[in-house]
């Protein structure tokens, strides 16, 4: 995927959180967003997937710009895929109805179909055990799994993760992780922001450090995490280095 | 004091061993001991306690400043004089009186209640102190104009919660449907509206609906029974049943009924002498 | 097994309560008398029911159909309901009941006291039924709301598939509250001499002069529409709980 991001500006009230952000990327397969918390890249995630419109400035995907307003924005969130950090699922219904419910209610399949497939996509993750239980009754690494399910279902164009594996402990974090590898590895468009450096620097191709609401590097992704050329870089990246 | 002090460290444990539900009865016990103590029935006999419902004008009502008036707190007070008491009444719904007076909550009823053999089973009654009867308040249109006329299949007569109005509605209406109100406003302003046919009540009260509600009601005035008024006294207090009877006689002797008459009747008086009707007291 | 014993001292300590207050007062016991009139106690209390199904009936499309109205985008239909509310609310049961009998009903024509008083006894509670309502929907986590967009609901959907199961689930226990409460209000229709349940118990009061023996029942007679009202809302709670 190309993108293109020209001096995106977003405000929430007095709070400027992206402050004339610039990027662009030629040709990539998965990015991987980082930085400091607060300093912007869940919202460029947010914008890019259509959730929130920029306060000014224009965002193109593959040469498309995304449009600002209800119905197009709409067509576009039902051509991507979104996992967040927590809360993706709905608490009343079970985990397959919580993948199939969209692939009927949104994407036109029928009943019987609909089910179907989400019954396939819970077998792909290991997961055919748990398909009636609620999300109150999943561990927090099985719910993030079906949530990532329930975001590739409809085949969408690319595929949003924000923070997913944030609140996880570090085995359901692994278990996310290696579902968020099968994703890669079945050549599927991922924007992914995240902490993980090591998978990060593994299974992304392209890394774009945000902080204060401004690109500070961006580049192939060993590169920017191993030999960071600018300063402010260089200071995210010590810090995990540290410890 | 070491003693003392084991022996209620013993009890407390003695206590603690006792099974769960003994131990609510004995609360429940103590509570209902200071039940039994607190409520002593040592009442204050310096003042005498009348229930009345003071939406009765003009025998029992409020002023402006909301303290009881009318002919029936003014006979109170002569009385509570005439006993050497302090007077205190107490505002209570009509219905609600003679469960007052065998509760003991009240001395005495004065609220223009009709001495009735029903009644008098529960309840004594003084001698007669005012003679009169119910009759009917109807709608301006319509042509009724005796109690016959009314108890038709469909029509609806009101009449006022425990009043002999009432009593007379249940044991004389055969085909009229009976709707009962505690607001004898309510009951008036229904008929001024249409929505029933008659109101019973006793002539003084209907004379002034009425007048209230002059150009959409009309008041058949003709005493359809002869009631009469007397103060309601709790069975068995005869003493005080003496004194009420005694202070009676003695207050029609001394014109003060008359009095009353004349200071709160004084329109009706007139109105009833033009009409035919024998007055009151 | 200690359930059982801890709620029956609980009733023990009760009655031995209520025993004493009672053997406190010189009244004497006439139950004869009140059982005399069984049958307008029994009418009475059919026609509570009635009322009062047919009340809270109505009470939910008012009340349903009051919350939707505050969520719509033109400015006037959203003022009107949230007056409509907030007055019906704020005023007395007693004063509404009055003013809408005798002074919109008959400026209607509308004749039929039973009629108004269910009508009456709808639009009351139908305002707390809205609040509740709008309680529960505004409950819902705004993350869902996120995660719904997220998925392309529109805003239907989500109202409809997200929202509204959600609120009515967590609206429940408020909503059985106020059927009670309907219940138990509908006993102020007695004004207008709507021949229910508590104008007839008081009737019977007035005619036997027996207030305990005719209240009991009364009480009683309530207990038995309210209590099971409770327990239903309470299961149906439970059967349909989803957070560990």
């Amino acid at each position: 995927m190309k993108l293109e991001l020209e001096s995106v500006v977003k405000t929430y009230g007095t709070q400027r959180v992206l402050d004339s952000l610039d990027l662009t990327i030629e040709e990539t397969m998965c990015l991987a967003l980082i930085g400091p918390s607060g300093g912007g890249k869940s919202t460029t995630l947010r914008l890019l997937a259509g959730l929130e419109s920029p306060t000014s400035g224009t965002i193109r995907i593959d040469g498309n710009e995304i449009a600002h307003e209800n119905q197009q924005l709409r067509e576009y969130r039902q051509r991507v895929g979104v996992v967040f950090q927590a809360y993706n699922l709905f608490p009343h219904f079970d985990a397959i109805t919580n993948i199939a419910l969209p692939l009927e209610k949104v994407h036109g399949y029928s009943r019987g179909r609909s089910l179907e497939k989400a019954g396939m996509l819970l077998e792909q993750f290991q997961l055919t055990n748990h398909r009636f239980k609620k999300p109150a009754e999943l561990s927090g690494g099985q719910s993030q799994r079906v949530a990532i399910a329930r975001a590739i279902a409809p085949d969408p164009d690319i595929v949003f993760l924000d923070e997913p594996t944030s609140a996880l402990d570090p085995e359901m974090t692994a278990e996310v992780l290696e579902a968020i590898e099968t994703l890669i590895e079945s050549k599927k468009k991922l924007l992914i922001a995240t902490h993980q450096m090591g998978f990060a620097k593994h299974a992304a191709d392209t890394v774009a450090i945000i902080a204060e609401g401004k690109i500070v590097e961006v580049g192939n992704s060993s590169q920017v995490i191993d030999y960071p050329r600018t300063a402010r870089a260089q200071k995210f990246l010590k810090s995990y280095l540290k410890f | 004091m070491q003693p003392f002090g084991e022996s209620f460290n013993g009890v407390m444990r003695l206590f603690s061993f006792l099974p769960y539900l003994s131990k609510i009865s004995i609360c429940g016990l103590g509570i209902a001991l200071m039940f039994q103590l607190g409520c002593s029935k040592e009442r204050d006999t310096q003042i005498l306690v009348v229930g009345m419902e003071l939406s009765y004008p003009p025998f029992e009502m409020t002023d402006e400043n909301n303290k009881p008036t009318g002919i029936s707190v003014e006979m109170a007070q002569a009385l509570a004089n005439r006993l050497g008491k302090n007077l205190r009444i107490e505002n209570i719904p009509f219905a609600g009186l003679i469960p007052a007076l065998k509760t003991g909550k009240i001395d005495l009823i004065i609220s223009s209640m009709t001495h009735t053999e029903e009644r008098a089973q529960s309840i004594s009654f003084s001698n007669p102190y005012l003679h009169t009867g119910l009759c009917v308040l109807v709608s301006q249109s319509g042509d009724s104009n005796s109690i016959e006329d009314i108890d038709q299949f469909g029509a609806k007569v009101a009449v006022k919660q425990g009043t002999t109005g009432h009593i007379y509605a249940n044991a004389n209406l055969k085909k009229a449907e009976i709707l009962i109100f505690d607001k004898e406003s309510a009951a008036s302003l229904e008929v001024a509206q249409g929505k029933v046919d008659a109101f019973i009540y006793d002539q003084i009260s209907i004379y002034l609906n009425w007048k209230k509600h002059s150009d959409t009601t009309r008041a058949l005035l003709n005493p359809i029974n002869s009631e009469s008024w007397s103060i309601g006294i709790r069975k068995g207090n005869d003493g005080l049943a003496t004194q009420v009877n005694q202070f009676l006689a003695d207050y029609e002797a001394s014109g003060g009924f008359d009095q009353l008459g004349d200071k709160y009747l004084s329109e009706q008086k007139a109105e009833f002498k033009k009409l035919g009707f024998p007055f009151f007291f | 097994m200690s359930r059982l014993v801890s709620i029956g001292g609980a009733i023990l300590f009760l009655s031995l309560v209520l025993y004493t207050s009672f053997s406190a007062l010189e009244y004497q016991w006439n139950w004869e008398s009140a059982l005399r009139y069984k049958k307008k106690f029994a009418d009475g209390w059919i026609a509570t029911l009635w009322i009062s199904a047919l009340s809270l009936f109505f009470a939910f499309l008012i009340g349903s159909l009051a919350t939707l109205c505050q969520r719509v985008r033109i400015p006037l239909i959203r003022h009107l309901s949230m007056i409509y509310v907030e007055l019906t609310r704020g005023t007395p049961l007693l004063v509404q009941i009055f003013f809408f009998f005798y002074v919109v009903a008959d400026a209607a024509g509308i004749q039929n006291r039973y009629v108004v008083g269910i009508a009456i006894m709808a639009i009351f509670s139908g305002a707390y039924i809205s609040e509740i309502l709008r309680a529960g929907i505004e409950g819902v986590g705004k993350s869902q709301l996120l995660s719904a967009k997220a998925i392309g609901f529109s805003e239907y959907q989500t109202f409809r598939y997200v929202i509204v199961p959600q609120a009515l689930r967590s609206s429940l226990p408020a909503l059985a509250g106020q059927t009670a409460n309907l219940i138990k209000d509908s006993s102020l229709l007695s004004v207008i001499a709507i021949s229910e349940f508590t104008l007839n118990a008081q009737e019977v009061n007035a005619i036997t002069y027996s207030s305990f023996e005719s209240f009991f029942p009364l009480a009683f007679g309530y207990l038995i529409l309210t209590l099971p009202i409770m327990r239903l809302s309470r299961s149906i709670e439970n059967r349909l709980r989803f957070e560990t």
